[in-house]
């Protein structure tokens, strides 16, 4: 039982990873209307920038907000070189354009890094004990983390001005126009949450693995299996379905085989979208 | 003057024609052609270099004495990338363009198995330095063209054994990586720990890239085990270390270096790595061979030959090479040469150390090369099996304690 609940744990701080890159994939969905692949390569960049923060200072917080505004610098620059242009195209030329912004990326990581490994050298600290449960203190402090940045993205979304304005343009961007919402504003702000929140992801990543330039590309499956699940462009549903992939993955595991982590993400996926094919939270939408 | 577009074309197609004329033309010529296909950059390329100047320096030698079947060795040199599709790409060069007659010197599995169809459907031979039990058989190994220079994973897996054994270890529980060199380890150490009558106590296969191994260990931690035998990676390696650690647990671990080295030991810190056990194939150090390569390397790398164990495979790879055209004669085709190359390293003749000296013990009967990096006896798979280091992690340092040997 206890090892059930430790699995269990390890499935949730997973979850908030894939979560969080979910939710920064979703964002950008809803709004600009296409599936961005570059997502896990912005977690990259996000991992490399708080690893040279954090060695430069040796603060792991500096490094962490250093990787968070690299993140949305990445996504700012991205959007005004390539996304920006694409608009009004068909999404399909702006997700291939995604795919290559991913590659730029992973290119010029390996070329200023290399293709090995990096680490943030924190302390390991051997776990606490809880009545036969380890529970391990780093978790905490990862899982806080990210709760803590849920929290300030939904109170953007929801009771700032900008974020009233995004859900409006993510809701009918037409309408949202007639309305006087300024589209590149909204946009700019958009793609910088999108950016840092998947940085975000990356940094929580990083400290629980190895940093390399693929890191983030390896991990698109699940997120996007997670958005999907979620309910596609709903925020909420993103951070849910990453935390009941993490958890189911990592607890049923054990019982069906490790090499069959991933399929077991879309046997999931597939369960849920036989039920109910607008996924968790999300609505049908009709064609516009 | 008016080109019309059929006359353009005829041109363009006739000026593509006329060097794949020539180079037919070329292949009659008196050298053998050798493609050097080695990892100059990618994730061997701490080794690459190392490895192609030891085949020139090789060739050179030879050609110094005097070539082999009265032919002179020509080097062609490319960069395999360590990634199969860049390998492909330089092969068919080598191959399409440059005629070579064999490749010497692919180190990842992915690559040898990659390039191995394109060097059979060529009728040529491929010499690597991989680990992968599939290049031993068919459909990689059908013709008999394949001679591998280091230890297959299954060795690996075997000298695993006999280290558990010597440490006294009792309940052992294996972690591979689910790629051919990850459970050709794993399967490896299982199968001679239960020919020795141990158990294997538990056998976890784990997917790269994933956000936590806490699953798997929690898994592998439940059979109590006193070692973990790992056939796995650096980065997955890490991973499952730090986590493993900070489980509290106390459990040894077993692992092949490419994974267990001092990158491993830098991220980990030494308070994680301590009593690491890492396992690595090495050369043939203090034999004769051994010597001429280690003042080739020092001369053209300067450092020791003991650094590149793949470099000396490479050495060896041309040298051997050579002695069996010597020993098929100047007409033979390339399998008749690769059928000359298990006799000429196998026991049984004359053991000599240098191409000079097999040469002239070959006038008079049958030789045995004794290489720099292994004795080099091919079995009949065309693998070879080297001596293994033991090497323990001790307060922040990997360093060498022993050295185990395989029966053939």
């Amino acid at each position: 039982m206890s090892g059930f609940l430790e699995l269990a744990i390890s499935g949730l701080m997973s979850g908030l990873v894939i979560g969080l890159a979910a939710l920064a994939l979703t964002l950008v969905f809803g709004v600009a209307r296409f599936a961005n692949a570059a997502t896990g390569d912005f977690m990259t960049i996000g991992a490399y920038a708080a690893v040279f923060g954090f060695t430069a200072t040796g603060s792991i917080v500096i490094g962490g907000l250093l990787g968070l505004f690299i993140g949305a610098v990445s996504g700012v620059i991205s959007y005004f070189l390539v996304f920006r242009v694409l608009e009004g195209r068909p999404s399909v030329s702006a997700l291939l354009a995604s795919i290559g912004v991913g590659f730029i990326i992973r290119s010029v990581l390996g070329v200023i890094y290399g293709h090995g490994q990096q680490v943030f050298q924190l302390p390991l600290v051997r776990p606490w004990r809880y009545f036969d449960v380890r529970i391990q203190p780093n978790d905490l402090k990862i899982g806080a983390t990210a709760l803590l940045a849920l929290l300030v993205v939904f109170l953007v979304l929801h009771a700032t001005p900008i974020g009233r304005r995004m859900r409006a343009v993510a809701d009918d961007p037409m309408l949202a126009r007639v309305s006087g919402i300024a589209p590149r504003k909204v946009m700019f702000a958009l793609w910088a949450m999108s950016g840092a929140v998947a940085a975000l992801a990356g940094v929580l990543l990083g400290i629980r693995t190895v940093i390399w330039p693929e890191m983030g590309w390896e991990m698109l499956i699940p997120v996007f299996a997670a958005a999907v699940l979620g309910g596609i462009g709903h925020p909420v549903g993103a951070v849910l379905a990453g935390v009941i992939l993490g958890v189911v993955q990592e607890i049923a595991t054990p019982y069906v085989g490790f090499t069959y982590k991933l399929a077991l993400a879309f046997i999931i996926l597939l369960v849920v979208l036989l039920v109910r094919p607008k996924g968790l939270f999300g609505r049908v939408e009709g064609v516009r | 003057m008016n080109i019309t577009r059929r006359q353009t074309l005829a041109g363009l197609a006739s000026t593509m024609l006329l060097p794949a004329l020539s180079g037919t033309a070329f292949a009659q010529a008196a050298n053998f052609r050798i493609g050097a296909l080695n990892p100059i950059t990618g994730s061997g390329a701490a080794y690459g270099s190392g490895m192609q100047k030891m085949i020139l320096a090789a060739a050179e030698v030879v050609n110094a004495a005097g070539g082999a079947a009265g032919k002179k060795l020509e080097v062609f040199a490319e960069d395999d990338q360590s990634q199969p599709q860049a390998a492909v790409l330089a092969a068919k060069k080598l191959i399409d363009v440059n005629k070579v007659q064999s490749i010497l010197g692919t180190w990842a599995s992915g690559v040898s198995l990659a390039v191995a169809p394109l060097t059979n459907d060529a009728n040529i031979m491929l010499m690597n330095t991989s680990g992968a039990p599939a290049l031993s058989v068919p459909p990689a190994n059908a013709k008999g063209l394949l001679f591998r220079f280091q230890a297959t994973n299954d060795r690996f897996g075997r000298a695993f054994a006999e280290v558990a054994k010597k440490e006294g270890f009792k309940r052992p529980v294996t972690m591979a990586f689910n790629n051919a060199s990850g459970i050709g380890n794993a399967d490896g150490f299982k199968k001679a720990w239960e020919a020795q009558g141990g158990k294997v106590y538990e056998s976890i296969v784990y997917e790269p890239n994933q956000p936590s191994y806490r699953a798997e260990l929690q898994k592998a931690l439940a059979a109590k085990p006193d070692v973990i035998v790992m056939g796995s990676y650096l980065a997955d390696t890490t991973i499952i270390l730090r986590e493993w650690f900070q489980t509290g647990e106390t459990t040894k671990f077993i692992m092949p270096a490419w994974a267990g080295n001092p990158d491993l030991v830098k991220a980990l810190g030494p308070e994680v790595s301590e009593g690491i056990i890492a396992v690595d194939s090495i050369s043939n150090e203090g034999s004769e061979a051994f010597k001429a390569y280690d003042a080739a390397y020092q001369k053209a790398m300067g450092q020791s030959g003991l650094n590149n164990v793949y470099a000396a495979m490479t050495w060896d790879m041309v040298i051997v090479l050579a002695l069996a055209m010597e020993a098929a004669g100047p007409n033979a085709d390339v399998p008749a040469i690769a059928k000359k190359m298990f006799e000429v390293a196998g026991p049984g003749g004359k053991p000599v150390a240098t191409f000079a000296e097999g040469k002239e013990a070959l006038k008079s009967g049958k030789i045995d090369y004794q290489g720099a990096s292994s004795v080099l006896d091919f079995d009949k798979f065309g693998d070879v099996t080297p001596d293994f280091s033991v090497s323990v992690a001790e307060k922040g340092k990997i360093e060498r304690k022993y050295v185990v040997k395989l029966s053939a």
